[in-house]
Order: structure tokens, then C-alpha cells, then sequence
């Protein structure tokens, strides 16, 4: 046995993996080799000083808790939480909403609080601009822009790929669609609930999408029934038109 | 510590399958302690193991159609396995961020309380744990997985391999590597613990 081997060989045979030919191989070596006695004393004394300083107990765990955000989560129907990962790109993710909607500001800035048309006569009339009613546009040419995903997803066929049908997705284009999609539900939540809960829906389908590369995603099958089975298509077109 | 699938588990996990969230429920309350302990012990605070157990759960709920009842171990070392990976990319994003702190929960140390009658050694004991953390935590995630499996957990290599999905030899190297590291972190703690006694 070499000392290399006889190093490793203390480690197995602290933790009783070493078998019975080996532990003979091992005293043997440490018999003729002293520096490979005097490092197996230092590995068994920080493991001594491992055992006799353990770490500290598990604590329990709220387990009702963290039942009731998994139970959220596979509830269909409910929009699921942000998951964990999402907070270490928090930060990230702030940046990028900051300028959308610094983006969204100008946009709405240009259609609420221009100056009132001579032949409007609803421009004319309210003196005070509301800000959700300034929404509208933004939210119709958002749900224009989920549309032709949502399409896609929704004509999917299993054997698409025999078929040459397949769904191509702009990576970047998607992750701008869930950032929108986010600020737009938060915009609207109370002045308009009907459109918050619509964008609740794409929030889910979108996140589905996005996740659709992960081992446990949503089948395209899957993602193709959840926007049949809540009226996305139809109530998008709805609201694009109130 | 692997554990044959049993039949009544089996059943839960075919009913869950089929959308019974109260089958899923069962699964969670007899394994949520496993994967929660698991999870503390690598990353070493509450909220981080909660999330973990949150997402492990989650992931194998839509991943249960993967699931075979044959898999060695059975649904514990499953959802183990889920559970370690999980806990596995919480330690490499917390190691990139350099963020890891294991002293978070100290307060939940009831051996704290229980050698307080020696103020000075309680002192002592504090301080070499802290030093055994740090020297924890200076190990790669995977290192420190492996070795926390291993020495805490009482897993065998070969359990280990099947757990984390490597051999039982990149195991063992783990394992070595992780062991040597701790003995040059610790050596001299070794020596003034000696000197103090």
C-alpha cells in the first residue's frame, strides 16, 4: 500500500468502509511508515474534535407553512409564488423593472397627459387624466404581444415535430413578456381586477414557458391545455377590446 | 439508511400521481423532516431549508411520473436525491455570493443553554464550533455535501453516489479531499484546545 492509499485508507476505515484485507494492509503500512502513523493521529483527533463539538440541532421546520406554499403552487388555477431562485435575481430583476418602467412612464406620459385635442371631446371634457384609463393602450398592446405565443402553444400537437410544426421562442422576448406582464398585474390590481386576474393566468403560462427547458417542466401538452382550459385566447381578445 | 418502497407508499405515490393532493400531503408529512434536516445541514439556516424543502416538494410532485418504485432506496432516496440538488444549487449561488453563514440559527442551539454552567469553556466551545463552521464552509459545495452525508448523516459512499447521481469513487475523492482540507483548517485548533485542557 502506498501512503497515498493508506491517507484514504484511514478515512474508509474510520467510517467502517474498509474491508477486512485492507484494514491488514493499512496496519501493516502504518507499522513501516511513521509520517503515515503520525497523519492518521491528526485525522482521528480532528475527527474526535469533530464528534465532541457537534453542530447545532435541526430545528423543526414550520412545516404547515411551507405545505401551504407548495399546496399554492400545484393548485391549478393559482398563480404560483416567485420561487426561490427568483430572490437571488431580485436585484437583477428591480433594474430591469425600474427602466420598463421608466419606459412605461414616457409611454403613458405621451398618450394621458399630452395636451387635450381640440376634437376630443373626452380630452376635453376630464380635467383630471386617470392613470388606469391611461393603462388601457399598454395592457391591449401587451396582451398583442403575449398573442402570437400564446397561439403558438395553443395549436400544439404532440407529433409536431413529424409534422415540421414546432414552437419557436425568443428567449429575450419571453423574459420581457413576464417582466411586463408582472408591472401590468401590479399596475391594475385593484382599479381593474378582471385584467389583473387575465394576467395572472399569463403569468403562469408564462413562467411555464420559461421553465419549459427544466427536467420537471410542463409539458408543451400541458402548457397547451392550461391555456385552453381558462379561456386565455378568448379573454385576451375580450379585454383588448374594453 | 436506504429504505425498501413500501406498499402503502406506493399507493400514495400512484394516488398523488393522479392529483390527489391529500396522497401528496402523507408523502410530504412522513419525508419533510428527512429533507428539511438534510437541507439545514448543508446550508446551515431555516429559511434557506425551507425553501429548499418548498422546491424539492414542488419538483417532485412534477416529476412523480419519473419516479420508478424500483429505484433503489425507494421514494426517501428520491426525493432525497431532488432534495440534495436542490440544496446543492442554494450552496453554489450562496458560495458565489460569498454570503454563507452557518452561525444564523445559533439561537436554536439548545446545547448553548446546556453547558452554560461553564461559562468559560461554553466560550470555548462556541468558538471552536464557529472555527469548525468556517472550515465548513471553505470547502467546495460539493465537498462539503458529500462529507456532510457522510459524517453527519451517516450515509455510506456508495448510498451517497446514488443520492447525487456520481460514482462512488468521485465520492470517495470528495470525501478525501474534503477530510484533508478540515485537517489543515483545524490542526491548530487542535493544538490550543490541547493546551487549554
Amino acid at each position: 500500500m502506498k501512503c497515498k492509499e493508506a491517507r484514504q485508507a484511514v478515512v474508509l476505515d474510520y467510517y467502517g468502509e474498509l474491508a477486512a484485507a485492507g484494514k491488514k494492509e493499512l496496519e501493516a503500512h502504518l507499522r513501516d511508515c511513521r509520517i503515515c502513523a503520525a497523519e492518521r493521529e491528526e485525522t482521528l483527533r480532528v475527527f474526535s474534535l469533530l464528534e465532541s463539538n457537534p453542530p447545532a440541532p435541526v430545528p423543526e421546520p414550520d412545516s404547515e407553512r411551507v405545505w401551504s406554499r407548495v399546496a399554492f403552487r400545484l393548485t391549478p388555477g393559482r398563480a404560483p409564488e416567485l420561487r426561490p431562485a427568483w430572490r437571488f435575481r431580485q436585484w437583477s430583476l428591480a433594474g430591469a423593472a425600474l427602466v420598463l418602467v421608466l419606459v412605461a412612464g414616457i409611454f403613458i406620459g405621451r398618450n394621458v397627459f399630452s395636451p387635450p385635442s381640440p376634437i376630443g371631446p373626452l380630452a376635453s371634457a376630464s380635467g383630471t387624466p386617470r392613470p388606469a384609463a391611461g393603462l388601457k393602450p399598454v395592457l391591449a398592446g401587451h396582451l398583442e404581444d403575449m398573442k402570437p405565443l400564446f397561439l403558438e402553444y395553443a395549436n400544439f400537437t404532440p407529433n409536431a415535430s413529424a409534422s415540421g410544426r414546432t414552437v419557436t421562442i425568443d428567449e429575450n422576448l419571453l423574459r420581457a413578456l413576464l417582466l411586463q406582464n408582472v408591472l401590468l398585474r401590479n399596475a391594475l390590481a385593484k382599479s381593474d381586477p378582471a385584467a389583473a386576474e387575465l394576467l395572472d393566468d399569463c403569468d403562469l403560462i408564462l413562467k411555464e414557458i420559461l421553465n419549459r427547458n427544466r427536467p420537471t417542466a410542463a409539458s408543451p401538452v400541458a402548457i397547451r391545455d392550461l391555456i385552453h382550459d381558462r379561456d386565455v385566447l378568448f379573454k385576451l381578445e375580450i379585454m383588448k377590446k374594453l | 439508511m436506504s429504505e425498501e418502497p413500501k406498499m402503502e407508499e406506493i399507493a400514495l405515490i400512484r394516488l398523488a400521481r393522479a392529483g390527489d393532493a391529500a396522497a401528496w400531503k402523507s408523502l410530504f408529512d412522513a419525508h419533510h423532516r428527512r429533507v428539511f434536516g438534510l437541507a439545514f445541514r448543508f446550508l446551515g439556516n431555516r429559511s434557506d431549508a425551507e425553501d429548499v424543502l418548498q422546491e424539492t416538494f414542488v419538483k417532485a410532485f412534477r416529476g412523480l411520473d419519473g419516479f420508478d418504485p424500483a429505484y433503489a432506496g425507494g421514494f426517501a432516496s428520491w426525493i432525497g436525491r431532488i432534495g440534495a440538488n436542490c440544496s446543492l444549487d442554494v450552496l453554489r449561488r450562496k458560495k458565489n455570493k460569498d454570503t454563507l453563514s452557518l452561525e444564523d440559527d445559533a439561537v436554536d442551539d439548545p446545547s448553548d443553554g446546556a453547558l452554560s454552567a461553564n461559562p468559560e469553556r461554553t466560550t470555548g466551545n462556541r468558538e471552536i464550533r464557529a472555527r469548525i463552521e468556517e472550515a465548513l464552509g471553505d470547502l467546495s459545495p460539493k465537498q462539503r455535501m458529500i462529507f456532510t452525508l457522510r459524517h453527519y448523516e451517516g450515509y455510506t459512499t456508495r448510498e451517497i453516489a446514488g443520492m447525487i447521481e456520481v460514482t462512488e469513487g468521485s465520492v470517495k475523492t470528495h470525501l478525501f479531499r474534503a477530510v484533508g482540507a478540515l485537517r489543515k483548517k483545524l490542526s491548530r485548533v487542535l493544538v490550543e484546545d490541547q493546551n487549554e485542557v
